[in-house]
């Protein structure tokens, strides 16, 4: 792990304790001038809290150990209040989500020129023309008089960077930059940090997408468990993966995968004719055809915002069309039609167990409580896990959770909703695997809706590319 | 992001559980006052002696008596009860419709809940007082006319907080689930929404008893609720009011009975804010 790099930010043996023990622990690290550095793993693995030592924004309850020189300065010495000192001046965050962190009351621009006017003390008149200055440097001066739910997640993001370009930070920590993004509005989004970077910014990237870590380049620390199991230059992490951990990072990326093979079709289980759907005067696609059949599993990809979540409802009989017409193979009932949801905990009543959930639904259908045990140990979900709360399982468990819990209804078609965007690889791969065997094992109908192009190749019979109706 | 809302700053629980509690063991002397008051106090809370008038506290008469003689610990105790029951019917009669028809606009949507918004906003057009007053006119210092009146005004609060969180938890996407795995209405309203829409109402239903108590003593106090010689708190203090010079305590009393009622029914419904 000895790699020399001019080292702006260094970190030394920081470990993280809470009250039970360490959760980082030992973590060297170091990033310069053209050299990003990208911290990839699953959420949980300790990553941000490495990133929240930088900052100095720790969680009370959590104590830092080792070093953490940024400039020749030890930031870990610093007290509190100097540290904050640095924020928005020496070391700038670009939020996760960062449409949520902006003010929903103002438009972008004003937002933008606060951090000229209070956090530098400039004058009003001078703040709003660097402002301007800020935003144009991210090809977002159209977006200057529009309020924030007006804008995409990209420009979102944009405006995040304008922000941080305003605060002219030398160190940028981005958390999660495209959490929630599809592909087209991803690349857009680490084509500009990349950008940042080349103007000689410091960049410190956490993410668990590794196409991000990819299109960074520099250097790139993997982490579990709160620890760095590998550290180096990102080309030969990439290419030449050492620990096995990482080998299975890299492997679980949708265009690692093998091509699942085609299987031949029986008759249509559902199919939809002539379909067409419009929101306002806007038509989302008009004059669809789409058939799925056992066994058989349909993708339909485009950017976000296409309608293509408007499909599946249409085909569930959630959403009415506004022509065309839907036909089930005649003889199933209504239940044997079930949705995966892209966000797992919502798909979860909040305040019941799980054990709960899946009782009251085995009592409901006239099952039996083994067909739920054999179902767990099909999809190898600990049986300790069904007495919690769905806000306390992973998303990668609650999606099998949620698998489980329309398998036991035992469904002709299954409408996957964006199903693991919201995983990390690791678990998106478990899931999407188990999803396939299933399919195999039990003749099921799937529609699936991604905007990861790879995951839709991959494992689909077919994809259904959706029309470019408008664009986002 | 998780780095921000780690450091979200814990509220402080035990704060809001003691005033929680402060209000409930508040509410409970108060009730015992109100309901074993009556019995235990032998002497009538209308009987007159006129030797006794506005005899001071702690002599024979326990917390003094009134102009007219009257023993001011039975009024008391005979006020609060009657404070708690109007006040109670009241909420009962206000919530039970306001929360029926809030599930009934929130599942059906469409004219249903037009037609509810719409007679919602009339009746909240409408000066509450003059509701209550039109309707005394019809039965001058009956308890009927007076409790309906309060309850016509109430139940919008109620209608309406349940019309929108009901729909906003029917707009998620575990209802949506659920009605597909095959549960019906019954199901989701017992385990879905109810838990959520429950914590709420007892909060307003609170704060319904507490204007409920402050809205009748008013009223009696200005002469339109209940008449004398029904032992109203607000009655009560108008007619002690003359004699403040002689006897201030005895006009604080019932003050500081309706004070403290209020006071108890606002900090438990503090608790169940949180």
């Amino acid at each position: 792990m000895n790699i020399q790099v001019p080292s702006d930010v260094s970190v030394s043996g920081l470990s993280i304790h809470s009250a039970e023990g360490a959760i980082v622990s030992d973590v060297t690290l170091a990033l310069g001038r053209g050299q990003p550095l990208t911290l990839l793993g699953e959420s949980g693995s300790g990553k941000s809290l490495v990133a929240q030592a930088i900052m100095g924004n720790l969680p009370p309850e959590l104590r830092a150990t080792g070093r953490v020189l940024f400039k020749e300065a030890d930031l870990l010495k610093e007290t509190p209040g100097q540290r904050r000192r640095r924020w928005g001046r020496s070391i700038s965050l670009l939020p996760q989500e960062p449409w949520l962190a902006l003010d929903p009351t103002m438009r972008v621009a004003p937002q933008v020129a606060e951090v000229h006017r209070y956090v530098k003390g400039r004058a009003a008149a001078e703040s709003a023309m660097a402002a301007k200055k800020n935003l144009s440097e991210v090809a977002l001066s159209t977006a200057e008089g529009l309020y924030p739910f007006q804008i995409s997640g990209g420009m979102g993001q944009r405006a995040a960077i304008a922000m941080a370009h305003a605060t002219d930070a030398e160190l940028l920590i981005a958390d999660e930059p495209t959490k929630g993004l599809d592909a087209a509005l991803r690349d857009s989004v680490t084509a500009r940090l990349r950008q940042e970077v080349e103007r000689g910014r410091l960049l410190l990237t956490i993410t668990h997408d590794v196409a991000v870590a990819r299109a960074l380049g520099g250097t790139i620390g993997v982490m579990r468990d709160g620890r760095l199991v590998e550290y180096g230059p990102s080309e030969r992490l990439l290419t030449a993966p050492e620990h096995p951990y990482t080998k299975t990072l890299l492997a679980a990326e949708p265009s690692q995968w093998e091509r699942h093979p085609g299987m031949t079709s029986d008759k249509p289980v559902v199919a939809g004719c002539g379909l067409e759907k419009r929101y306002g005067d806007k038509v989302l696609f008009s004059g669809l055809d789409i058939t799925v059949a056992a066994g058989e599993i349909v993708s339909i990809a485009g950017a976000s915002g296409c309608g293509k979540t408007t499909v599946g409802n249409i085909l569930l009989g959630l959403t009415n069309p506004d022509a065309g017409s839907v036909e089930r193979k005649a003889g199933l009932s209504s239940s044997r039609f079930q949705k995966l949801y892209q966000d797992p905990p919502a798909a979860f009543a909040p305040s019941q167990t799980i054990r709960r959930g899946l009782r009251d639904l085995t009592r409901l259908h006239g099952k039996e409580w083994t067909d739920v045990e054999r179902l767990l140990d099909r999809l190898r979900l600990p049986g300790a896990l069904l007495d919690r709360l769905p806000g306390q399982i992973s998303g990668g468990e609650l999606q099998r959770f949620a698998l489980l819990r329309a398998l036991l209804l035992d469904p002709a078609f299954l409408f996957a909703d964006e199903m693991t965007s919201r995983l990390d690889p690791v678990s998106q791969k478990e899931v999407i695997t188990f999803l396939l065997e299933i399919v195999s094992e039990r003749r099921v109908a799937v529609l699936m809706v991604t905007h990861d192009r790879d995951l839709a190749d991959r494992v689909s019979t077919r994809v259904v590319e959706l029309g470019h109706a408008f664009t986002c | 992001m998780s780095t921000f809302d780690n450091i979200s700053f814990k509220r402080p629980k035990t704060g809001i559980g003691s005033a929680r509690l402060a209000g409930a063991g508040l509410l409970i002397l108060l009730g015992g006052f109100s309901i074993v008051g009556p019995v235990v106090i032998p002497s009538d809370p209308a009987a007159q002696d006129f030797g006794a008038s506005l005899a001071p506290i702690g002599g024979d008469y326990l917390l003094g008596a009134d102009h007219y003689g009257r023993s001011l610990v039975a009024r008391l105790a005979h006020g609060a009860r009657l404070s708690f029951a109007m006040a109670f019917l009241t909420m009962l009669a206000a919530a039970l419709p306001g929360v029926l028809l809030g599930l009934l606009a929130a599942w059906k949507g469409g004219w249903t809940e037009r037609l509810l918004e719409f007679v919602a906003t009339v009746v909240l057009a409408l000066p509450g007082l003059m509701l209550v007053l039109l309707l005394l006119a019809f039965a001058p210092g009956n308890y009927g006319p007076l409790f309906l009146g309060l309850a016509l005004t109430l139940w919008v609060e109620f209608y309406r907080v349940t019309k929108t969180t009901t729909r906003t938890v029917l707009a998620q996407p575990h209802i949506e689930a659920a009605r597909m795995l095959g549960f019906g209405s019954r199901y989701i309203f017992v385990h879905y929404v109810l838990p959520v829409i429950g914590p709420m109402i007892a909060t307003l239903s609170a704060f319904a008893m507490a204007t409920a108590i402050i809205a009748v003593s008013t009223l009696s106090a200005i002469s339109v609720g209940l008449q004398p010689p029904t032992p109203e708190l607000g009655s009560m203090i108008v007619e002690l009011l003359p004699y403040y010079a002689e006897a201030p305590m005895h006009v604080l009393l019932p003050a500081t009975l309706i004070f403290l009622l209020v006071l108890g029914l606002q900090l438990l419904a503090q608790g169940d804010r949180a």
